[in-house]
């Protein structure tokens, strides 16, 4: 694998994005969950994926980490052509479900993963920029659901990826530590790191500098919140997100 | 207690059997299989053991009873030379063979009854046929003759003794089984829970890579379950005291292969399993048709020629020789027998790594 060059068949600008989905279609027997979908995020920028469920967005996230290997299409991270697993130590993945080792304690959890991607230093950290160090030796078993996501947040940002990658993030998480996830995900992007948050709530939306819109595997609409208000003809980010995929509001 | 409401969740149940096909399959097709083998094994096992006839007998009694054992169903009878015995007994060919010393028509006149039993002695349950035929053969005899006789064969056994007996036969085998499953029930468990968990999905997500993760998990379950395997060891050999004629060293040794293979195969088996559920269901068919042909419970010389050919491609077959070789025969890695047993095990560890490696999937979907 070439380090340095640009991969074969990327844009040339592809340094300016830190994530250049170029014409992605993934299908799943007669399902088509990515229909073509040309994604470009800037570097330091949070990008929000919006849609129904079913829409594609957790395809499409997986596309960008590798795990989803499109049936056409490119995806490149970071300068790098998809799959790569070496880049993969500069991005951050956090999945629905909070994926944690039941068994083992907050810290146990954040060690482990802190070691693979070879952090170990940065756990100390981690665990106050998400205040549990209070709980760092609770078992993960016995945490409440919006302490285990927030556990699983620090997971994905404990080797201070360059690229975080956010599914659903909030889903369960009360509004007061939703405040606090995205005042995380502010200061990071501040630092310059991308993020790219998939979610179906829209006052989520509304911190995101730039909205994708998501329906039947296809990006159907794309700007700012105020962009994509404008667009639909709409004061209300929801009624433009349901004018723009095409249902009205019922 | 509403008739209705408990109609309700047995419907329920009846309707998720129809989804699950595997565990459809399992309930009815399972055990036919389990019992159709089992029944083959035992009704259509080969045969009378094996066994060496050498008459040195200067008179005629010798020649008489030899001829009567030949006749016998109990064991399959072939004349040898005595000095031939103890080779054939090595190789496996014989599993005891009997001389008629050139004394005895004469001791037999003095009303006693010595031929000279050479006994294999490592399988128990030969011991038995052999000198039910030689009885029966010298039970006519005895009708004939007016005087009392002794009869006072005079045995030697090749491996063990007659303080030999059925646990240290399957304990032998049973230390490596019993290590063998659960290893392989923990392993296959605690993999597929890495993928339903969803921490699977992340490590995917890191570079790491798939031989880095099967080789790290090889390592955590074969590290505890080497202490579970000199548990075991220890056990069988101090309090049960399971005859051991060899190195235990050399038996942990095999162990260890045993382990290592155990744990790719759970490793290699959870890619095909999407639930807890179904991974368990494959102890039925991984581990029971391996428990009934490795020659655990019955030799696998006895078995019908078919499932020898079977038997011959399980690992478990020569794990379990292996180990009695070791434990009831005083086996070392000088023996050709240990070196093919030992080989194929550690060949089949490898085997299994490279498949767990080559089927641990990056891609999620």
């Amino acid at each position: 694998m070439s380090t340095n060059q640009p991969a074969p068949g990327a844009q040339p600008t592809s340094d300016a994005f830190a994530v250049d989905a170029d014409n992605v279609v993934k299908s799943f027997g007669a399902l088509k969950a990515l229909d073509g979908v040309t994604l470009r995020v800037k570097t330091g920028e949070i990008y929000g994926l919006l849609g129904p469920n079913g829409a594609g967005k957790t395809t499409l996230i997986r596309a960008i980490v590798g795990l989803v290997a499109p049936d056409s299409g490119t995806v490149t991270v970071l300068g790098r052509r998809m799959p790569d697993l070496d880049i993969l130590a500069q991005v951050g993945y956090m999945t629905q479900q909070a994926a944690l080792y039941p068994d083992l304690s907050v810290e146990e959890n954040l060690r482990f993963f802190a070691a693979i991607s070879g952090a170990e230093g940065n756990v100390t950290e981690v665990l106050k920029t998400v205040e549990l160090d209070q709980r760092r030796t609770s078992v993960v078993a016995n945490l409440s659901g919006g302490l285990r996501q927030r556990c699983s947040l620090a997971c994905a940002l404990i080797h201070r990826p360059r690229l975080l990658l956010l599914d659903e993030p909030t889903v369960g998480v009360d509004p007061q530590l939703r405040v606090q996830f995205w005042e995380h995900f502010r200061m990071m992007a501040a630092a310059g790191t991308t993020i790219i948050v998939s979610s179906h709530v829209m006052d989520e939306a509304e911190r995101c500098q730039r909205l994708g819109l998501m329906r039947f595997g296809k990006l159907l609409a794309e700007g700012t919140p105020n962009e994509v208000r404008a667009q639909a003809g709409s004061n209300n980010l929801e009624e433009a997100f349901l004018r723009l995929s095409g249902r009205d509001t019922e | 207690m509403s008739g209705h409401r408990i109609g309700a969740i047995t419907s329920r149940l009846l309707h998720q059997f129809r989804r699950d096909r595997r565990t459809l399959a399992l309930l009815f097709v399972a055990p036919i299989v389990i019992l159709g083998l089992l029944g083959y094994l035992i009704r259509g096992s080969a045969s009378a053991p094996s066994v060496g006839i050498a008459n040195q007998d200067q008179g005629p009694l010798g020649a008489t009873i030899a001829g009567s054992l030949e006749g016998s169903s109990k064991i399959s009878a072939s004349t040898i030379n005595a000095s031939d015995g103890d080779a054939k007994l090595k190789d496996g060919s014989l599993v005891a063979y009997i001389v008629f010393p050139p004394d005895f028509s004469q001791q037999a006149q003095q009303g006693n009854i010595a031929p000279e039993v050479h006994l294999e002695g490592s399988q128990p349950g030969n011991q038995a046929p052999v000198m039910q035929a030689l009885q029966d053969a010298l039970a006519s005899l005895a009708a004939a003759s007016p005087s009392a006789v002794h009869f006072q064969p005079k045995l030697t056994f090749l491996y063990g003794g007659p303080g030999l007996d059925t646990l240290d036969y399957f304990g032998a085998a049973f230390i490596g089984l019993i290590v063998f499953f659960l290893v392989f029930v923990i392993t296959i468990v605690s993999f597929l829970r890495e993928r339903s968990q969803g921490t699977l999905e992340r490590l995917m997500a890191s570079p790491l890579r798939r031989g880095e993760i099967v080789v790290g998990y090889m390592l955590g379950f074969t590290l505890i379950a080497l202490v579970q395997a000199a548990e075991v060891l220890i056990f069988s050999l101090a309090v049960l005291r399971v005859h051991n004629q060899g190195n235990v060293l050399l038996i942990f040794g095999i162990e260890t292969l045993m382990v290592i293979s155990a744990v790719n195969l759970g490793i290699f088996l959870s890619m095909f399993a999407r639930t807890e559920f179904q991974a368990v269901q494959f102890i039925p068919l991984v581990i029971v048709p391996q428990v009934l042909l490795s020659g655990i419970l019955f030799p696998v010389s006895s078995e019908p020629k078919p499932l020898q050919y079977l038997s011959d491609v399980l690992p478990l077959t020569y794990a379990v020789n292996g180990l009695r070789d070791v434990m009831l025969k005083g086996a070392d890695l000088t023996w050709p027998s240990l070196q093919l047993d030992a080989g194929v095990v550690a060949g089949f560890c490898v085997l299994v790594i490279v498949a767990g490696i080559a089927t641990l999937r990056r891609q999620v979907a």
